[in-house]
């Protein structure tokens, strides 16, 4: 069922990674990406994996959720990999028909492979140790010069956490309604993809309808709690940098230090 | 009579093979008769809404069978798209579900993906219509544009345009007012009457329960925890108190009173039925005109 | 002067509302409401009683007529966010009213919008949790909570603004049994503990029983009102408006209409036992 994804949740916690600033874990999850995608050999790739492992054991948080989030991208990462390992260049070690498979064919599905998966449970790691409002707050506070340029930072920032708030009740809510068309005898299993398509109009427009209501009610008890925008808003949970952030920063720097040695010094690239 | 829908020792279990494992719904088993209505009552997390949703093949037990007209509706999983227009299925907040540019197509959604056209289709909506009170001048209008009240009832003429041998209706007054709650069950107990289909009722309200109801299911923590006539169900009202459910204050009254050594039947479960039977004792005691 | 003061309030909706023009929502209505006071307002759907409710915190002006709070008019604009931190508005669906994604967070929002400083909306929002007895499910999803307990939460969301009044527009209507009691309840002890003003609009009689003062209305006027014994000994009038009363008081007025004497007519359960016992002796 749709509700059971764990990618996207949030797990209340004490450890080191959810005391983080939001910040500090933002600019470090964006870091972190571009240098997994500019890994060009085994050495760096197992410099960052490592990484995100330090990581991953230091959130405190049990790998049955992280093998949850990995359970829904895994045809992804199946044919992403397929596809690298049939098309490489090189000698083929391997033929039959359009299909051949070459050494550069094997490293390329590995690479990419690891760094789909590092990619997942990095995001993981980030919405499962940071709450919906600590990371939008964090958001708002890193966009803040845009303000010079008349972007309305708050605006966006509230939109993004109301939308987290309500993802779960919508998933919900299209559950709910599904099961209701299918007692009405929907049939969403069978036929082409275009009858499929038109069977999900049922589901479709109630879910529509119903997040416009909300939306509506939303508005009117956010005004009922005195919402007038951001001007002159504060915010309960103050987000500091502190002493933990500094040495993540720093051991993100070697890592990334890591990465540029060998891509520099290793004398194979894929 | 006839038995219409079986349960056989069906269990459901959430999340198997996981730590949250959970049993829902818990080794049940009974048997309904074609024509009863069936009031459900639990404390909400006592696994009735799972086992109504197990009656039309909404969700596949773990265990067990359910047999209609004495036939596993698991027997061909293929086919279970069959099962739900023998099984009408009315949500809680069932307004939720309409999509339709007009109420008239809303309600002919579900009898035509059982394949019924033409006239035939015409008669299913406009008497589905009829019985849940919406006026003929209603059926041409978007069923956004209804109220609140007349959406629920499109809602439930919608499934009733199946025209299902059983009908369940998950507390289909939940957040009505006192008199769309009234109407709204008169027009159930029409419906019941004048079809002589199996109604089973899902309600919090006992009240409702005790009018309608010929058999009452109380399930509690995942069991089955009575299936008894109406009367002998409201006869243990301390019972029903244990597994979390409210009984009527009538009952309460009445039940304190036979506590106290006067002498009134047990199980009063209407207004009427206190009047009826204080009625004489009072003029024994000369205390009335 | 009373702390909200309704004075000949008239209000129709202008736009379209669910295919029908509603004119003359409310119709008419004065009101006074004392601090302090429980009162419930009960009637049918489309009585006016919700619109009537969104009169108390500014949500809606009244067209003519006016609604004083606390000496304040609401239709003066620079007053209406005074107003809102005077008076709480709680509403039906309790899944629609919590805007964050953790229950301490969600109770903060009502303070952060007023500025109010951090250390001081961590102490509110840890109190208002503790009055409802949510405090233990800070750190939870509000999706994950049951309807009374979601209800509960909006409750806190509006305690932490810190207000004299708090205004709930059918709270239980989409509860449980169990979640209806939980939010009743709490009402009932941040009335008495605290003497937090509280209206609560219902169409559940056993809800209504409980208040100081109830308020019927029908048809955008008020029909009546006076204490719950007062009401509800009008059986006529609500059976003739088909409003439910009761059972008790039903079955005390039967039997009066029998010729049983009877004083006070009983809306409890202990109150009718005690009257029928005696009748029988």
């Amino acid at each position: 069922m749709v509700r059971d994804v764990a990618f996207g949740q949030y797990f209340p916690g004490k450890s080191l990674v959810h005391r983080l600033d939001p910040r500090a874990k933002i600019l470090m999850f964006i870091a972190y990406i571009v240098i997994i995608f500019c890994t060009f050999n085994y050495a760096a790739l197992a410099i960052t994996s490592a990484f995100t492992a330090l990581f991953l054991i230091l959130s405190e948080i049990s790998p049955k959720f992280y093998f949850k989030s990995l359970k829904v991208i895994i045809f992804i990462v199946l044919f992403t990999s397929l596809l690298n390992l049939f098309y490489g260049s090189g000698d083929p070690i391997w033929q039959w028909w359009v299909f051949k498979i070459t050494y550069n064919g094997i490293h390329r599905a590995v690479f990419v492979t690891v760094r789909i998966i590092s990619l997942i449970l990095a995001s993981s790691c980030l919405t499962f140790t940071t709450s919906p409002t600590e990371l939008t707050d964090a958001i708002e506070r890193l966009m803040r010069p845009l303000k010079l340029i008349r972007f309305p930072v708050h605006e966006v920032a509230m939109m993004m956490s109301l939308a987290l708030r309500f993802v779960p009740t919508l998933l919900e809510e299209t559950d709910k309604i599904m099961q209701a068309q299918k007692a009405r005898g929907a049939d969403m299993e069978s036929g082409n993809l275009f009858k499929r398509v038109k069977a999900l109009i049922p589901v479709l427009i109630p879910l529509f309808v119903s997040a416009f209501r909300r939306a509506y009610d939303v508005a009117t008890a956010m005004e009922c709690r005195c919402y007038r925008g951001g001007a002159g808003r504060t915010r309960m949970k103050q987000i500091h940098m502190t002493r933990r952030d500094v040495i993540s920063f720093i051991v993100l720097a070697l890592v990334i230090g890591g990465v540029i040695l060998c891509n520099i010094f290793v004398n194979w690239s894929i | 009579m006839s038995c219409v829908l079986e349960l056989k020792n069906i269990s459901f279990v959430y999340g198997k093979g996981t730590p949250f494992e959970k049993r829902a719904v818990d080794n049940v088993s009974f048997k309904i008769n074609k024509g009863e209505f069936i009031g459900v009552m639990g404390h909400t997390g006592s696994g009735k809404s799972t086992l109504m949703q197990m009656l039309n093949g909404l969700i596949r037990p773990s265990e067990g069978q359910v047999l209609l007209d004495g036939k596993d509706i698991w027997a061909e999983p293929k086919k279970i798209r069959s099962v739900r227009f023998k099984v009408g299925m009315v949500f809680q907040y069932p307004e939720y579900q309409l999509f339709e540019e007009t109420v008239y197509k809303d309600i002919a959604f579900g009898p035509q993906n059982k394949g019924l056209e033409g006239d035939e289709l015409d008669k299913a909506v406009r008497e589905a219509a009829d019985f849940t009170g919406l006026k003929p001048a209603l059926l041409e209008k978007s069923p956004f544009d209804l109220s609140g009240g007349e959406k629920r009832r499109a809602a439930i003429a919608g499934v009733i345009a199946m025209d299902p041998e059983i009908l369940v209706l998950d507390e289909p007054t939940a957040g009505l007012d006192p008199m769309g709650r009234e109407v709204l069950l008169s027009q159930i107990t029409r419906y019941h009457s004048e079809r002589r289909n199996t109604v089973l009722l899902v309600s919090h309200t006992m009240e409702d329960i005790a009018r309608v109801a010929d058999r009452i299911i109380v399930m509690n923590k995942g069991k089955l925890a009575m299936l008894e006539p109406t009367a002998e169900v409201f006869r243990r009202g301390d019972e029903l108190a244990r597994y979390g459910l409210k009984v009527p204050q009538i009952t309460k009254i009445m039940s304190e009173l036979r506590k106290k050594g006067i002498d009134v039947p047990e199980g009063v479960l209407t207004v009427d039925d206190a009047f009826r039977a204080l009625l004489p004792l009072l003029k024994k005691g000369g205390k009335l005109w | 002067m009373s702390f909200i003061s309704i004075r000949n309030v008239f209000f129709s909706y202008d736009e379209v509302e669910e295919g029908k023009v509603v004119q003359n929502a409310v119709d008419g209505v004065s009101l006074d409401i004392e601090s302090g006071e429980f009162v419930a307002v009960i009637g049918h759907n489309g009585c006016g009683k919700s619109t009537l409710a969104k009169h108390l915190n500014a949500m809606l002006l009244p067209d003519s007529g006016s609604v004083m709070i606390d000496g304040d008019d609401t239709s003066v604009e620079e007053k209406t966010f005074d107003i809102r931190e005077k008076v709480g508005l709680v509403l039906q669906n309790p899944d629609n009213q919590l805007v964050a994604g953790i229950v301490e967070e969600d109770v903060a929002f009502g303070p952060e919008n007023l500025g109010v400083e951090p250390a001081e909306i961590r102490r509110r929002v840890d109190k208002a949790l503790k009055a409802v007895d949510m405090y233990e499910y800070r750190g939870h999803a509000p999706h994950k909570l049951s309807g009374g307990q979601k209800q509960r939460v909006a409750i806190a969301g509006i305690l932490a603004i810190q207000p004299q009044c708090i205004v709930l527009d059918e709270p239980t209507a989409m509860l449980d049994p169990s979640g209806r009691e939980e939010v009743i309840s709490t009402l009932l002890k941040l009335n008495r503990e605290r003497k937090l003003t509280v209206v609560l609009i219902t169409h559940f009689m056993d809800e209504a029983v409980l208040a100081d003062r109830v308020v019927v209305m029908d048809g955008g006027k008020i029909l009546t009102q006076g204490t719950p014994q007062e009401v509800f000994s009008q059986v006529e009038l609500l059976k003739a408006h088909r409003l439910d009363v009761p059972q008790s008081a039903d079955l005390a007025y039967r039997l009066r209409g029998c010729g049983l004497k009877i004083d006070k007519i009983p809306l409890t359960q202990e109150e009718c036992v005690a009257m029928l016992e005696e009748a029988m002796r």
